[in-house]
C-alpha cells in the first residue's frame, strides 16, 4: 500500500525541471474564493517563499499541493507526476500551519507513527528518527511527551516529522508562528540547509523579514491570488526609485494612515506593527508635508525613518495595505 | 493494510498511557461487578430445604457439597410434608428431596433420583431449583435430579414425586435435567455470575461510547489530515481506528470474562459460544464507539453523553434488573437495544446450557446490529477523513 521511505528522483524529465508545478489553482469555500489561480513552479534546492497576509490563501494552497482539498481548478504536479498518484505523497514532506501531534505521546513516538505511514519500519525507522531529532536539535528530549514541550519545540518536532522519509519537496505552512525569537532563527538556518542540501522548499509566512532571509524566490499572495513573483531584488526593483518612509507614532495611526495618503507625491500608505509606512516617489520632497500631515491628525509622532525598499514595500504599493495589519 | 495497523497501534498506545482510559476499561468494572455481585448474592442467598429419607454416604455428600455453595443455605427439615410447606411458605425457596438407599442404589451402578421441589410459576423458586440442580449435576453423573413443579394442592406431593421419579427413570438422565432447567430459567444465575454478563455488556458499550472522545480529539489535532498526506489510503485510517476500538472493546471483554472466571468463579457456558458473543459484543462496541466519534462536536460532549445513553440502553436491554420482571412492552422495547440480544445469550448460555447453535438466532441478530453501526460509522469516519 505504501512506497518505501527512500523518495527517487527519477520521473523527473531532465536537467533543472521543476520538483512542483502547480498552474491555476482555484479553491472557493461556498461563496468565498479562498484561492483564485495561483501557479508557480518550484526547482531543486529552490526556496520559494509564499508572502502574504491572513487569510491570504497561503493555507489553502499548500493544502492543495499536497493533495489534502481537492482544487476545483487547476493542477498540481511533483516531478512531473499528478498528485492522483498515491505514492507521489511519498515525495512531499507537509510541515502543517497547526501542529499535528499527539501531545500525550513521546516524540519518538509521534514519529515512528507518522514514519510508519511513509512505509518506514524497523532499522531504518530508527535510523530517520535519531536523524530527524539530531536536525532539530531534539535529540535529548525524544523520550519525553510532546506536551511537557515549549512551543518552540513543538514547532521543531513537526517539522523533523515532515523530514522522516526524505521528501524531495518539503512545504512549510508558517513554521515559526508563536515561536521565540531564538528557536525561530534556529529554524530559518535550518531551512536554508535543506535548500543547500538539494531539497525543493515551499516556505509560507506572514512575515516580511522571514521571505526576506530564507527564500530565493518569492510569490506575493493576496486575496487569493498571487500578485507578483520574483527574486526579492527583481520584486524591489520592480518598484522603481521610490522611497519607503516610516512614521514611528502613538495615537490613532489609522487617521495618520489616512492624512499620509492625502499628502500630494505620497502613493501608498498603511499602519501596521505601532508605524505608518508609506511609499512616495520622491521621499525627501513629500517630508514636509507629511510632518504636517502628523501635527494635523493629533499622534505623537515619536521618529521618523527613511527605510530601504523592501517587500513589505512591495507589498504596500501592490496592495494598499501593510502585511500585518 | 500494514499502514491500516500503525494506525491501530498508535490509538491503542495512547489508550494504555491514558490513566483514566485504563480506570474505566478494567479497574470500575471490576469494582462494580464486585458490587453488584455481593448485593445481589447478599439479598437473596437461596434456601434450600433438605430432607434425607435415608440416602445415606452419598446424600451426606451432596448435602456437603450444598453448604459448600456460596449462594446456598441448607436447612435440615424431617418429613417431605415439613419440607413442601416450608416451600410453599417461601420459608425456603427450594426443597430437596434425598431418597431412601440412594448410597446402594449408586454403589450398586444403579442411578438415584434427586427431586427437586420448585413451583413452576415462581421464577424464584425456578432459579433456586436451577442453582440447586447445578450442585446436583456437579456432584456426579450418576445421580439424577428429578424436577418437579406442582401448581396442586400439598396433599398430591407425594404422589407427584412418584410420578416423576418413574418418568425420570425413562429418560436418559441428561436430557431431563436440561430439559427441566430449559423451560424455567428466565434469568441469570445470582451473585457474580449475574453481575459478570450484565456488567460486561454494559461496560464494553459505555466505555466505547465514552472514548469516541478519542476520534474526536484526533481530527481536532489536525492528525487524521496530517495521516492523510502520507501515501495512504484513507480507508487504511478508517479501518486502523476501528480496529483500535474493537481491540480495547475485545480486550476489556476478555478482562472481564477472565476476572470473572478467575476470581469470582463465573461460570460463562459453552466456551466457543461465549467466546463468539464476546468477539460480537466487541464489534458492537466498535460501531458504536467510532460513531460517537463522529456525532459529538466537543471530546467533552462526547465524555458527557455517551457514558449516560449507554446506561439508559443497559437499563432498557435487561443489564440492570432482567426483562423477565418488566411489563411485556419494555421488554419488547428493550429489545431495540442489542444489549437485550447478548444478554438473553448470556442467559442461555449460564442458565440453559446453550451452545453456539442454540444461540445463533440471538448471535445473528447481534451480528446485525454490529454490521449495522459498523457501515454507519465507517461512512461517518470516511467523511471525517475525507479530501474536502
Ligand atoms: N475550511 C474552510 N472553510 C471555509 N473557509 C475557509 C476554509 N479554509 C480557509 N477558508 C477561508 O479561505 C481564505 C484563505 O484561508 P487560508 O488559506 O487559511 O489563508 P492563509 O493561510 O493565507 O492565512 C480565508 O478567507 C479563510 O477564511
Ligand atoms: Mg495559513
Amino acid at each position: 500500500m505504501s512506497e518505501p521511505g527512500n523518495a527517487p528522483l527519477q520521473a523527473q524529465e531532465g536537467e533543472g525541471a521543476p520538483v512542483l508545478s502547480c498552474v491555476g489553482l482555484a479553491k472557493r469555500f461556498g461563496q468565498r474564493s479562498a484561492v483564485d489561480g495561483v501557479g508557480f513552479e518550484v526547482s531543486p534546492g529552490e526556496i520559494y517563499g509564499l508572502l502574504g497576509p491572513n487569510g491570504a490563501g497561503k493555507t489553502t494552497t499548500i493544502k492543495m499541493i499536497c493533495g489534502l482539498l481537492d482544487a476545483d481548478a487547476g493542477s498540481v504536479r511533483i516531478c512531473g507526476r499528478p498528485l492522483a498518484e498515491l505514492s507521489v505523497r511519498s515525495l512531499v514532506g507537509y510541515v502543517p500551519q497547526d501542529i499535528a501531534l499527539y501531545p500525550d505521546l513521546s516524540a519518538r513516538e509521534n514519529l515512528a507513527f507518522l514514519g510508519r505511514l511513509y512505509g518506514l519500519r524497523g532499522r531504518l525507522l530508527d535510523e530517520r528518527i535519531a536523524e530527524a531529532l539530531e536536525l532539530t536539535e531534539l535529540s535529548d528530549r525524544g523520550k519525553d511527551r510532546v506536551d511537557a514541550y515549549s512551543g518552540g519545540m513543538r514547532r521543531r518536532l513537526n517539522i523533523a516529522a515532515g523530514l522522516l522519509h526524505h521528501p524531495v519537496l518539503l512545504v512549510l505552512d508558517e513554521p515559526t508562528v508563536g515561536v521565540d525569537p531564538q528557536s525561530r532563527h534556529a529554524i530559518l538556518e535550518r531551512v536554508r540547509s535543506f535548500g543547500a542540501s538539494g531539497m525543493a522548499v515551499v516556505y509560507t509566512t506572514h512575515y516580511m523579514e522571514e521571505a526576506d532571509r530564507v527564500c530565493d524566490r518569492v510569490g506575493i499572495i493576496d486575496h487569493g491570488r498571487l500578485i507578483a513573483e520574483g527574486t526579492k531584488r527583481e520584486l524591489v526593483e520592480a518598484l522603481g526609485e521610490k522611497d519607503r518612509i516610516d512614521l514611528v507614532a502613538t495615537g490613532d495611526l489609522r487617521a495618520l494612515a489616512a492624512a499620509s495618503r492625502a499628502v500630494p507625491g505620497v502613493e501608498r500608505a498603511a499602519e501596521a506593527d505601532g508605524r505608518v509606512h508609506v511609499v512616495a516617489g520622491d521621499g525627501r520632497s513629500v517630508l514636509p508635508a507629511l510632518v504636517e500631515a502628523v501635527e494635523s491628525s493629533g499622534v505623537t509622532l515619536n521618529s521618523v525613518e527613511v527605510a530601504e525598499a523592501d517587500l513589505e514595500s512591495v507589498f504596500l504599493h501592490l496592495t494598499g495595505t501593510a502585511l500585518r495589519e | 493494510m500494514k499502514s491500516a495497523l500503525a494506525v491501530a497501534g498508535t490509538s491503542l498506545l495512547r489508550v494504555s498511557k491514558d490513566r483514566r482510559a485504563l480506570l474505566f476499561l478494567i479497574v470500575l468494572p471490576v469494582v462494580v461487578i464486585l458490587i453488584i455481585g455481593a448485593t445481589v448474592r447478599g439479598f437473596s442467598t437461596i434456601r434450600v430445604g433438605v430432607v434425607d429419607l435415608g440416602s445415606g454416604a452419598a446424600g451426606r455428600s451432596l448435602v456437603s457439597a450444598m453448604e459448600g455453595s456460596s449462594n446456598l443455605e441448607v436447612q435440615r427439615y424431617p418429613t417431605l410434608a415439613a419440607a413442601t410447606t416450608a416451600v410453599s411458605r417461601g420459608e425456603a425457596a427450594t426443597a430437596v428431596v434425598l431418597p431412601r438407599g440412594m448410597d446402594a442404589a449408586l454403589r450398586a451402578g444403579r442411578s438415584a433420583d434427586v427431586a427437586v421441589l420448585a413451583n413452576q410459576s415462581n421464577t424464584t423458586q425456578q432459579a433456586a431449583a436451577a442453582a440447586v440442580g447445578s450442585v446436583v449435576a456437579k456432584e456426579g453423573a450418576r445421580v439424577q435430579a428429578a424436577y418437579f413443579a406442582s401448581s396442586r394442592a400439598l396433599g398430591t406431593y407425594e404422589a407427584d414425586l412418584r410420578a416423576a421419579a418413574s418418568l425420570q427413570r425413562s429418560t436418559p438422565q441428561s436430557r431431563v435435567l436440561s430439559r427441566v432447567v430449559d423451560a424455567s430459567s428466565q434469568t441469570l444465575p445470582e451473585g457474580f455470575s449475574y453481575s459478570a454478563p450484565t456488567m460486561l455488556v454494559l461496560f464494553v458499550f459505555v466505555n466505547a461510547l465514552a472514548s469516541g472522545a478519542v476520534i474526536i480529539e484526533t481530527r481536532r489535532l489536525g492528525l487524521y489530515e496530517r495521516m492523510a498526506a502520507a501515501p495512504i489510503r484513507r480507508a487504511a485510517i478508517v479501518l486502523g481506528e476501528t480496529l483500535a476500538y474493537f481491540l480495547v472493546a475485545l480486550t476489556q471483554a476478555t478482562l472481564i470474562v477472565g476476572i470473572g472466571a478467575l476470581a469470582f468463579g463465573v461460570s460463562w457456558g459453552n466456551p466457543p459460544a461465549a467466546a463468539a458473543l464476546v468477539i460480537l459484543w466487541a464489534l458492537v462496541g466498535a460501531g458504536a464507539g467510532v460513531l460517537s466519534g463522529t456525532l459529538f462536536r466537543t471530546p467533552e460532549q462526547a465524555g458527557a453523553i455517551g457514558p449516560p445513553v449507554g446506561i439508559v440502553l443497559a437499563m432498557l436491554g435487561g443489564c440492570m434488573w432482567p426483562l423477565s420482571i418488566v411489563s411485556s412492552f419494555m421488554r419488547e422495547l428493550g429489545h431495540a437495544t442489542p444489549q437485550a440480544w447478548a444478554v438473553d445469550a448470556w442467559t442461555d448460555l449460564m442458565s440453559r446450557g446453550g451452545t453456539l447453535g442454540s444461540i445463533a438466532p440471538k448471535l445473528g441478530i447481534l451480528a446485525a446490529f454490529a454490521a449495522g453501526l459498523l457501515l454507519l460509522s465507517t461512512l461517518r469516519l470516511g467523511k471525517v477523513v475525507a479530501r474536502r
